[in-house]
């Protein structure tokens, strides 16, 4: 049936005829008369007429009708409507521009919701949120996500502080385990692969400019979300890109440059509190002290400079618009060698074409990203003993001759190199055609693309004392992953004004087409013949394996979505959305995705009239289901796996390939997230104080784990397959104020809150409910875990042993466990099972603030966010915080400062000392800016300065309370403070 | 412009409509499948060489990657691994200092039934029978026949069936050993999620017993298959092992048997290695002693299980990790000083060379800390150095093979055997027993009087020549001593050591197992 609709539509495209001869054109543009530019969304109307229009993003409308003499009227809620005459002949286009003055303090936003949608945020019935650049967070902003940080209520932006290193987002709370839990992130339209692609280890974002986006929305709830079907599960992005207005022409220009110092050091031993713990509980090392004084953590780190340029062209004229831009960063990191550097191309291009009937838009994005990022830094500086020099007399590098004793991180630095280059593309052509003689109605082809070829080469030479100890004899890996994903969309919107109070129906239904194929080579190399060509070729080595690797994924989707508002109090929107994915065996490969939302406009009700200062009233409700697919390919095929020529057998005198047959669950398929929202909008005195509270519930089914299966009946001992489930709830609140309008003095401060909370629990994970798996690896003992996946307990829960307590304070010290923790299961041993969950990682509440203070030339703003409820296992503390580190090996290792408190002389790794709270309050950025008016030559010319990290307050001992997504600090790359001053110029 | 707009659309519509593009199936690209593997005839033998290296090395990628079962490092959950673990932490040869998981449990029998190291060992177990299942399942003659897979190729591949049905037989003994009811499963079960029955532990030894027998003539002659592979010495040293516990397993002596099977082994080609050390060094595959052994090579079979294991985490200390041929000790392995004291004394001194590599230097005798590894006494028996003195290929991954099976165990299970009432003439019992003597001596002077040959002195025997060879806690067990009676050092918790209970001759199935498979019942005590 769909795909009939799809056809008709095609038919009804294909043999469209030009614009009849009696009827002519009304086109224009809206601008504020703020000069913030042109108005996205505004409402143009034919008065007495059942013709109108949308603005689109650049402000522009079109409106067929027949020749005669009109009255036009455009509004857009914040302004002040305007109307106007314009008189149409058959034939001709009546050009009509309207500039609408401001009325609310606060301007009512618009939200994007996806193919082609731009709702008024007053009539929006799903969660969704926009945010535009001017309220993006400024300083040293290396990747999109950095800019809407502490933002939108909801929304967690988990940097691992490394620039262009990793970055998480969770929206409303993970709803997976083992899929992935990132949003889909499109860009102009184009879906990129979730969890990003072949991203060499990186932040897969970092190819897009923030210089180069003009809005990010977020949609968190099913109804915003569910029309994106089986990827919608975590919440969507949409970034649309800047692009240059017609009948304008603009040169810009921004230059800032940086400096990070690192805001806070791991807690170890100095020298004479190390060689006092020597001398003490390792009396046969005492030999091996040394005699220096090295802060190993202040030699492996620096003061890191950063500089970028951004330039950008934009302008057109009559229907052609084009914006060019082109970016260069390069920033530092405050670990010793690490660097990320950006080149970053944009180009935006769109027209009206067919008698303005056709808009032809295309934007192409392009980057060269670099980095360097030699791993194992940290560790090998909290691990080095503080007593040892970084040289010997001789001028080498002093390294320890045992094979387990840390390495010196310098010297590891100077030999051993990661390289990574990633070239990335994003790009779309669009042609939107308005059909002639159904008017309302829009059909939308969409192609894109997004390719990326990466590459990293890491060496390490023969000298590298890693590969000394491990007799690899240098080593060389290179690989160099390539994906390429197309689209094809065509969709079709039919729009129509019912009445001139304010009822409206539209629809939208389509069909797209996603293909991703990746080639994944990759070789390796071990015992070199030579260190002479280094990271640039091998000669030759003992040791030489190639591997090539070969993928490829489909996604067919059909979709709709109806909004009908009545009488403009009364807002319906219904989604559905079909989706097909390769990567389920038959039977499984289609999933349905539906979504309904209502909205009741009670400020329009007369009975409010008498609620004077309250100027908008809106209650919302949505309930959808959402799929989530972000896992492996041919899950459910069994298939062979071929060893490789280091796990062969032997017979007799030949070695023997091996084959080895997969377990697998044939009928694996989505994972299903059934969201339900209840939502209240509200404006008070005028709209000067606007927000939204927002109530949710998540609940995901089918949750995809590998789980045991009974012994002996699949081909191994655990199966990937859907089963468990998990919940997640909360509250989110937001409030915006203009606290100082500008009008009765020069000074404005507009003020924003957000806060939200968000209760995780894991309902099952295993068919009879009461498994629990084990998760959170960390460093120190092979496979140990710290973390828990518990029905009942929020994910990733802590899995400890609980210390006795004597006299309220925890029992330490060196004593046998059964003295230490309690006996859970009091069988008289302290074993596996006396471990209990106990806290968790996610914060139970995340507050952010943000303040915009302007007086004459002057602006100022500042960002705070404080995180309650979260915890961290300080694992830097666990592995090194025993004295057993000072005899475990010959070299005696540094030890984390908590062994002073506790005194353990064997690790205690699975302590509950070491799940620390870690809530804390960040001021994370402030800045202050400087307009010039009226300097010759320019148009514009700004300064600003800003601090990001100004400040941290906590009582985690580590380096950050926001350890990465799983809490969990095992020598995290170090917080930094970042001082960035720059200008703006316009010509 | 009109015209190229038009087209376009209509061109895109067709390109739609013509494509059908509705269908999301995408063929996999880089993996073979069910439907092609057997289209090569050398899948059956690769096949078959899976099922040995199942024990041998971890995953498909060496020496770690892509690995065989989850829920715990590759390495640590090697089969051969965590059998000699299992067989020798919890007794007096053995102690490891490492604080990996749940590895300590091992060490004083104070285990849990979440502990993974058993769990992984059961797993392995399970995916041993599992893989020999699909082998026999894809290996009948009637798909070779519609394969058509060639006469010649048909009769080799029913000699492999044999070899896969030991191998099924050899962990299911395992299993049997450690665990005691198991569930048998068996190829004419089909994949899929029914959870499989419990057996009781007497069926399982019935099943072993009867599987050895069936397949017996279908192997070749004791000592005549090429190295690395079973024949009838192994079934036969098998069927003699299982025999010899047979009172343990399903509460029947089968003593004579136990005799009969080992006179089998001791009739073939196998004989004593003039050379003791060289059944543990990296030229081990040239011991004519050896029956059956699980390979490693350093440069093709790499584990971190294993050998690797075994070589690295026994040295240490004082000890320079160049002697072994290896590139660092991994401190962790270490013996009890009752195990030394077996000896008239240990060491390089000793007039019994089997105690030659004990070291003393720098190790404090007692086990005071089980987590320092230099609190007891070195015991380096394996080494990845050839009776020759050279090294092996590769210094971290060694090339030594782990002897499951060798004649001097034959000669002692007759011994024992007989002296259990199983048949047999104390005289002949008498002179293996003296032969292992002579050739620990290296004279006669550690010969026994006919006196001295008793059940207890076997036990102590079988610690001084099996010593760290992953079978002291079956013999424990068949003397009573393991659990109720016997102390050495860290048993049951206390550095002196103190006697456990008798249910920790069996270890708990795992608690995971207990919840995928609802049918089964926890041994008694867990």
């Amino acid at each position: 049936m769909w795909r009939t609709g799809v056809m008709a539509l095609f038919a009804a495209l294909c043999v469209s005829e030009p614009a009849l001869a009696q009827t002519g054109r009304i086109t224009g543009t809206v601008r504020s008369s703020d000069g913030s530019g042109p108005i996205m969304g505004a409402e143009v109307v034919v008065i007495g007429t059942r013709f109108g229009a949308i603005t689109r993003e650049d402000g522009r409308y079109t409106i067929t009708i027949d020749a005669g003499t009109y009255r036009v009227r455009a509004k857009r809620i914040g302004y002040a409507p305007d109307s106007t005459s314009a008189v149409v002949a058959a034939g001709a286009t009546a050009v009509t521009d309207f500039t609408l003055k401001l009325t609310a303090s606060q301007i009512s936003g618009v939200v994007i919701t996806g193919y082609g949608g731009i709702r008024d945020v007053r009539d929006r019935t799903g969660v969704a949120e926009t945010v535009k650049e001017r309220d993006f967070n400024i300083g040293r902003i290396v990747s999109p996500e950095q800019l809407i940080q502490a933002k939108v209520p909801g929304v967690q932006v988990i940097d691992n502080n490394e620039p262009g290193g990793g970055i998480s987002m969770r929206i409303r709370g993970g709803t997976s385990v083992n899929a992935s839990n990132e949003p889909l992130f499109v860009i102009d339209g184009v879906p990129l692969s979730v969890g990003g692609g072949v991203s060499s280890g990186r932040n897969p974002m970092n190819f897009l400019n923030p210089a180069d986006i003009a809005t990010i929305t977020v949609l968190k709830d099913a109804s915003a979300s569910a029309i994106y079907g089986s990827r919608g599960a975590n919440g969507v992005i949409l970034i649309t890109t800047k692009s240059g207005v017609a009948g304008t022409s603009t040169v810009s220009f921004s230059s800032n440059f940086s400096t990070s110092t690192i805001v806070k050091k791991p807690s170890m031993l100095n020298a004479t509190q190390f060689r006092a713990a020597v001398q003490q509980y390792a009396p046969q090392n005492v030999s091996k002290l040394g005699t220096a004084n090295t802060d190993w953590i202040d030699a492996v780190t620096q003061s890191a400079g950063g500089a970028e340029q951004n330039l950008s062209m934009a302008g057109g004229k009559d229907d052609m618009s084009y914006r060019l831009s082109i970016g260069s960063l390069n920033q530092n990191g405050v670990i010793l060698g690490t660097n990320s550097r950006r080149a970053s191309m944009g180009l935006t291009y769109s027209d009206l074409l067919l008698d303005d009937r056709l808009e032809f838009r295309a934007n192409f994005k392009g980057s060269k990203a670099d980095d360097n990022y030699p791993a194992g830094g940290i560790g090998a500086a909290t691990a080095m003993a503080p007593t040892q020099p970084l040289r010997n007399p001789d001028g080498t590098y002093f390294q320890w001759a045992d094979w387990l004793g840390a390495n010196n991180p310098l010297s590891d630095y100077d030999l051993i190199s990661s390289r990574g280059t990633v070239y990335r593309s994003v790009g779309n052509i669009e042609a939107k055609y308005n059909v002639p003689w159904i008017d309302g109605l829009k059909a939308t082809l969409r192609t894109g693309y997004d390719f990326t070829q990466s590459s990293r080469v890491s060496f390490s030479p023969t000298t590298a004392q890693f590969d000394i100890e491990g007799g690899r004899g240098g080593r060389f890996d290179k690989n160099n992953p390539r994906q390429t994903n197309t689209l094809l969309e065509l969709f079709g919107t039919y729009t129509r004004k019912l009445s001139d109070a304010g009822s409206s129906f539209d629809v939208t239904g389509g069909y797209t087409y996603e293909n991703s194929r990746g080639d994944y080579p990759s070789f390796y190399a071990e015992k070199l013949s030579t260190n002479l060509l280094g990271a640039n070729g091998v000669p030759g080595a003992t040791v030489q394996q190639t591997y090539l690797y070969v993928d490829e994924s489909k996604l067919i989707s059909f979709f709709g979505r109806a909004n009908y508002t009545l009488g403009d109090k009364y807002l319906l929107t219904a989604s559905v959305r079909r989706d097909g994915s390769s990567r389920f065996g038959s039977g499984n490969q289609w999933g349905i995705f539906p979504s309904v939302a209502g909205a009741w406009r009670i400020i329009e009700e007369p009975f409010m009239q008498r609620f004077g200062q309250l100027s908008d009233l809106k209650l919302r409700a949505s309930w959808g289901v959402n799929g989530n697919q972000s896992f492996g390919n041919y899950l459910f095929l069994s298939t062979y796996t071929i060893g490789d020529s280091k796990a062969m057998y032997q017979f007799g005198n030949t070695f023997v390939s091996t084959i080895r047959p997969s377990a697998v669950d044939p009928n694996i398929k989505w994972e299903q997230t059934t969201s339900s929202n209840f939502g209240v909008d509200f404006g008070l005195y005028n709209n000067r104080v606007t927000g939204s509270i927002d109530l949710y519930s998540k609940t995901t089914d089918d949750l995809i784990f590998t789980v045991p299966v009974a012994a002996g009946t699949n081909l191994s001992n655990y199966v990937t397959t859907n089963i468990g489930s998990m919940k997640n709830s909360g509250l989110e609140l937001g409030v915006s104020a203009v606290v100082f309008d500008g009008k009765a003095s020069p000074w404005r401060w507009d003020a924003s809150f957000a806060a939200s909370h968000n209760t995780n629990e894991i309902e099952s994970v295993s068919g009879s409910g009461t498994d629990k798996i084990l998760v959170g690896g960390i460093a120190g003992g092979v496979g140990n875990t710290i973390q828990v996946l518990q029905p009942g307990k929020p994910r990733d829960s802590f899995l400890v042993f609980r210390h006795k307590t004597a006299g309220g304070k925890p029992v330490t010290g060196n004593k046998p466990d059964i003295e230490l923790y309690e006996d859970i299961n009091k069988d008289g041993a302290i074993t596996q099972d006396d471990k209990v969950a106990y806290k968790q990682p996610q914060p139970t509440w995340v507050l952010g603030h943000t303040s915009n203070v302007s007086y004459k030339n002057w602006d100022a703003s500042a960002t705070a966010r404080m995180y309650l409820g979260n915890y961290v296992y300080n694992n830097v503390a666990s592995t090194q915080g025993t004295y057993r580190a000072l005899t475990g090996t010959q070299a005696p290792n540094n030890l984390h400062s908590s062994v002073l408190k506790y005194g353990f002389t064997s690790t205690q790794y699975f302590s509950d000392l070491y799940v620390e709270k870690a809530s804390f309050l960040r001021l994370d950025n402030v800045s202050v800016g400087y307009t010039f008016k009226n300097v010759p030559q320019l148009t514009s010319l700004r300064v600003f300065g800003a601090i990001q990290n100004v400040f941290t307050s906590t009582k985690y001992s580590g380096v950050d309370p926001m350890a990465g997504v799983n809490g969990i600090d095992n020598n995290l790359y170090p917080l930094s403070r970042t001082f960035t001053a720059g200008l703006n110029l316009g010509f | 412009m009109k015209i190229t707009i038009r087209s376009m659309l209509i061109a895109a519509g067709a390109l739609l409509v013509v494509t059908a593009c509705t269908d999301p199936t995408v063929a996999p690209k880089s993996s073979v499948s069910s439907a092609n593997i057997f289209s090569e005839e050398a899948s059956y033998k690769a096949f078959l060489a899976k099922i040995y290296a199942g024990l041998a090395v971890s995953g498909q990628q060496g020496p770690a990657g892509n690995g065989d079962i989850s829920g715990l490092d590759e390495g640590f959950s090697q089969y051969m691994r965590l059998w000699w673990q299992m067989e020798e932490l919890p007794t007096d040869e053995a102690a490891i200092s490492w604080n990996d998981g749940p590895l300590q449990e091992l060490n004083t029998q104070i285990w849990a039934s979440s502990n993974s190291f058993l769990g992984s060992m059961y797993y392995r177990i399970y995916f041993q029978v599992g893989l020999v299942n699909e082998f026999l399942r894809e290996t009948t003659d009637a798909k070779l026949s519609s394969r058509g897979v060639s006469a010649a190729m048909t009769a080799e591949i029913k000699k492999y069936r044999a070899e896969a049905r030991f191998l099924r037989a050899y962990s299911y003994w395992h299993a049997m050993d450690l665990f005691g009811p198991v569930p048998l499963v068996k190829e004419t079960d089909e994949v899929g999620k029914t959870p499989p029955a419990q057996a009781t532990r007497g069926e399982v030894f019935n099943y072993v017993v009867s599987e050895l027998t069936a397949i017996r003539n279908d192997l070749a002659a004791p000592g005549a298959a090429e190295y690395g592979r079973v024949d009838q010495g192994a079934v036969a040293m098998l069927l003699a092992k299982v025999y010899l516990n047979a009172a343990v397993y399903s509460g029947t002596a089968k003593y004579a048997e136990a005799l009969a099977e080992a006179q089998r082994v001791i009739a073939g080609s196998y004989r004593l290695d003039a050379n003791f050390r060289r059944m543990f060094s990296a030229d081990n595959n040239t011991s004519p002693e050896i029956i059956f052994a699980i390979q490693q090579d350093g440069d093709k079979i790499q584990t971190w299980g294993g050998m690797t294991f075994l070589v690295h985490a026994e040295v240490g200390g004082s000890m320079n990790a160049g002697d072994f041929g290896i590139d660092g000790g991994w401190w962790g392995l270490r013996t009890k000083p009752t195990i030394a004291a077996l000896y008239p004394t240990a060491g390089p001194t000793s007039p019994d060379k089997r105690s030659s590599f004990f070291v003393f230097n720098g190790f404090s005798g007692n086990v005071t800390n089980l987590t320092d590894y230099t609190t007891g006494i070195g015991s380096p028996k394996y080494t990845n150095k050839t009776s020759t003195g050279a090294s092996g290929k590769n210094s971290t991954f060694v090339d030594t093979d782990f002897p499951v099976f060798r004649l001097a165990d034959a000669y002692l299970i007759y011994a024992e055997a007989m002296l259990r009432g199983g048949g047999g003439t104390r005289a002949q019992a008498l002179a293996y027993v003296n032969a292992l003597r002579d050739r620990a001596y290296g004279n006669t002077t550690g010969q026994i009087t006919d006196a001295q040959l008793t059940t207890a002195f076997i036990l102590d025997e079988r610690a001084r020549e099996l010593f760290w060879e992953g079978t002291r806690r079956t013999d424990l067990i068949r003397y009573g001593q393991f659990s109720t009676a016997g102390v050495w050092q860290w048993k049951g918790g206390i550095a002196a050591g103190k006697v456990t209970e008798a249910f920790r001759d069996l270890y708990p199935l795992p608690a995971s197992e207990l919840i995928a498979n609802p049918k089964l019942k926890q041994n008694t005590g867990y």
